[in-house]
């Protein structure tokens, strides 16, 4: 019964989804306002471009992996919104990772069943992959790699991490916890890494791990100690060859356009514009001025410092440790922080909503997330 | 509303109207070019409305159309920034006057409006927009130059260009049959404007360039034939038109970097705290393996 509730959600939103993929055509063809993504435009655009043999990076403002063109090429001669069909089904593939990864955590179905309610019917998230932006892809590649890695499959969450890296970049902040979940003393080879279950979540007193000090310590001396333990080479090794295949690949094809463009450029901008940093306001009144390193440095050290305490604190629950780092990483970064970025949060806050595990907690988050919705549609107006 | 008044009448031609008796050869002057400001930008970097003006009338306005004899009378009668905010639109209302006794060819001409929008310093307009309401059909063609950079603040950009071309069909003539009426909306966007003492910085409008292009039937071959508006043309106090962007004040740079500095710090402590004190409430040593 259960199951076919979950199949049922499942058709029911991907119906949601075409009628939205419709409906915006219709939208695009008839009012002044687009319901298409401007960046949909932009890899459509660049698509055409790489169907044509040329360059992606001759369209403006693709900032992205030729992958990403490369993947609407068919937009060109299936249908103008065939990557908001692809973008469509990551959407979908998300909400069927998230039960995935609830039930291998031991989360009760009926808990499951409401977080992926609150993925699939979350209006701001339904509408990101039928507007036509590529972030669905990118949480259903990462919710893809908790999977693997709660499985114990070593290899493959190393090669869609390598891949997702090579893609969007930032999620070289989710390097650390997979490096320390790979702790030699709860991960040995052929064996699943402990990612904590849900159910032990609940305070049993004695039972802590934090403010043992004798722990602590243990923790810091594996740390140092057993830094490079044969799971954390392999998974580096692996997730690096795949990265810099792929960035070499397309620096072959498309030289330094590409490293300019998908790369350098998400290094070193400094655009004051939609940003939801801490430093929005500061960068702009500095704007007519260069920084000195010495600023540079010292506005990166909160980010360097909230970073590493939260990935040794919540690293073995990786999921919630994911949503934390990504929250902290766009509050705290000088760079531009988008609307793009806070997509990110949705994906993982199901996780945050499932550990509080009550419906009025459930309800809040919700709610929370729809004033960060309007929050964020308003900044990026 | 202050732009809401601005019902004045802008006679932006007849300066040059005498040079201007038979047009020009237009495509010859302007090469392959599709737009005006093309062949500006091509031969300059940047833009200067002196430069301009004088390509405008030394490249541009130079050469007759063989055996015509128009003499339209472009004119910018009203001119409205309408909206709130950092999106806004510039409404522009045209009117294109000929001689009665040219009047009557007009049906078997075809020709475009074309609006030179050169954009002050601090506002620019989206290629991309302008594309798409191309596709729309609102404008026949429109196209930014310039630094059209989507993203650069005020004080790191240059100025741009909007050239729309508008077809002038029958719906557009005017009552009495002598010419064309028409309205054009131009989406414009501000940048982040640069620091200043009051919190707004004043951008100005300065008056576009008007042309009408008209293809006439030949003997021989059709000919294109290039009319265009006075760049110097009546200007009236009251007809400026401004933005008044809200920017930075100045002195509080200091006071801004301080206190971000501290919530960062405080942020982060903060955060340092929580995870150090309040660690037995959410993670357990006792995890079973999943």
């Amino acid at each position: 019964m259960k199951v076919l509730n979950f199949r049922s959600l499942i058709i029911f939103s991907a119906f949601l989804r075409v009628f939205l993929i419709v409906y915006g055509e219709w939208q695009d063809a008839h009012l002044e306002v687009r319901y298409t993504d401007i960046d949909y435009l932009v890899f459509s655009d660049a698509a055409a471009l790489v169907v044509a043999g040329k360059s992606p990076y001759k369209r403006s403002t693709y900032r992205y992996s030729p992958l990403i063109a490369f993947l609407l090429a068919p937009n060109s001669f299936i249908h103008r919104s065939w990557g908001k069909f692809i973008f469509s089904v990551s959407d979908l593939l998300v909400g069927y990772f998230i039960r995935t990864i609830l039930k291998l955590r031991g989360v009760p179905e009926n808990l499951s069943i409401y977080s992926v309610i609150v993925w699939l019917f979350n209006p701001f998230t339904f509408t990101i992959g039928t507007r036509g932006n590529c972030e669905p892809i990118v949480c259903a590649i990462i919710l893809w790699i908790i999977i693997c890695l709660m499985r114990g499959n070593l290899f493959q969450g190393a090669v869609w991490y390598g891949l997702v890296v090579h893609m969007r970049i930032y999620p070289i902040i989710y390097a650390l916890p997979i490096v320390i979940l790979h702790d030699p003393l709860h991960f040995q080879h052929g064996k699943k890494p402990s990612i904590i279950e849900w159910s032990s979540r609940d305070v049993k007193p004695g039972a802590s791990l934090g403010p043992d000090k004798s722990s602590n310590l243990n923790r810091l001396w594996v740390l140092f100690s057993s830094i490079f333990t044969r799971s954390r080479i392999l998974f580096g090794l692996i997730s690096a060859t795949i990265f810099f295949f792929f960035t070499g690949l397309f620096f072959y094809l498309y030289e330094w356009e590409f490293l300019n463009e998908a790369l350098l450029y998400h290094l070193t901008r400094t655009d004051p514009r939609h940003n939801f940093s801490v430093y929005f306001y500061h960068i702009y009144l500095n704007y007519e001025r260069e920084f000195s390193i010495l600023e540079k440095l010292i506005s990166f050290l909160p980010q360097l410092m909230v970073q590493v305490v939260l990935v040794s604190r919540f690293a073995r629950d990786l999921p919630f440790c994911f949503f934390v780092q990504t929250v902290a990483f766009v509050a705290f970064n000088k760079i531009q922080a988008t609307v793009r970025m806070g997509k990110l949060h949705f994906k993982i806050l199901q996780f945050f909503c499932m550990e509080v595990g009550d419906y009025c907690s459930i309800l809040c988050v919700v709610l929370l997330s729809v004033a960060i919705d309007i929050t964020m549609e308003q900044n990026e107006a | 509303m202050e732009y809401q008044c601005l019902h004045f009448r802008l006679h932006l031609i007849l300066g040059i109207m005498s040079s201007l008796l038979a047009g020009i050869s237009y495509s010859s002057k302007l090469g392959s070019h599709k737009y005006i400001t093309e062949a500006y930008f091509q031969k300059y970097d940047t833009l200067n409305d002196r430069v301009f003006q004088d390509f405008i009338s030394n490249e541009v306005s130079q050469g007759f159309c063989e055996e015509q004899n128009f003499m339209p009378k472009l004119s910018v009668w009203q001119r409205q920034l309408n909206g709130d905010g950092s999106h806004r639109r510039l409404t522009s209302s045209l009117k294109i006057e000929n001689q009665p006794e040219v009047s009557s060819k007009l049906a078997s001409q075809s020709c475009k409006a074309i609006i030179v929008e050169r954009l002050p310093s601090g506002v620019f307009a989206d290629p991309f927009e302008l594309e798409h309401l191309t596709q729309r059909g609102v404008f026949t063609d429109a196209s930014a130059f310039g630094d059209t950079d989507l993203e650069l603040p005020t004080v790191r950009a240059n100025r741009s260009v909007v050239e729309i071309h508008m077809d002038l069909g029958p719906s557009m003539l005017s009552e009495n049959n002598n010419g064309w009426e028409l309205n054009i909306e131009l989406p414009l966007h501000a940048r982040y404007a640069p620091l200043g003492k009051h919190g707004y910085t004043k951008v100005e409008f300065g008056s576009p360039d008007l042309f009408v292009r008209c293809i006439v039937e030949g003997d021989s071959h059709n000919q294109s034939c290039l009319f265009s508006s006075a760049n110097d043309g009546v200007r009236s106090s009251s007809a400026a038109i401004f933005w008044e962007v809200p920017s930075g004040i100045v002195k509080h740079t200091k006071v801004v970097s301080v206190l971000t500095f501290i919530s960062a710090v405080v942020g982060a402590l903060s955060i340092l705290a929580a995870c150090v004190f309040h660690s037995e409430i959410s993670i357990h040593s006792d995890s079973k393996q999943s």
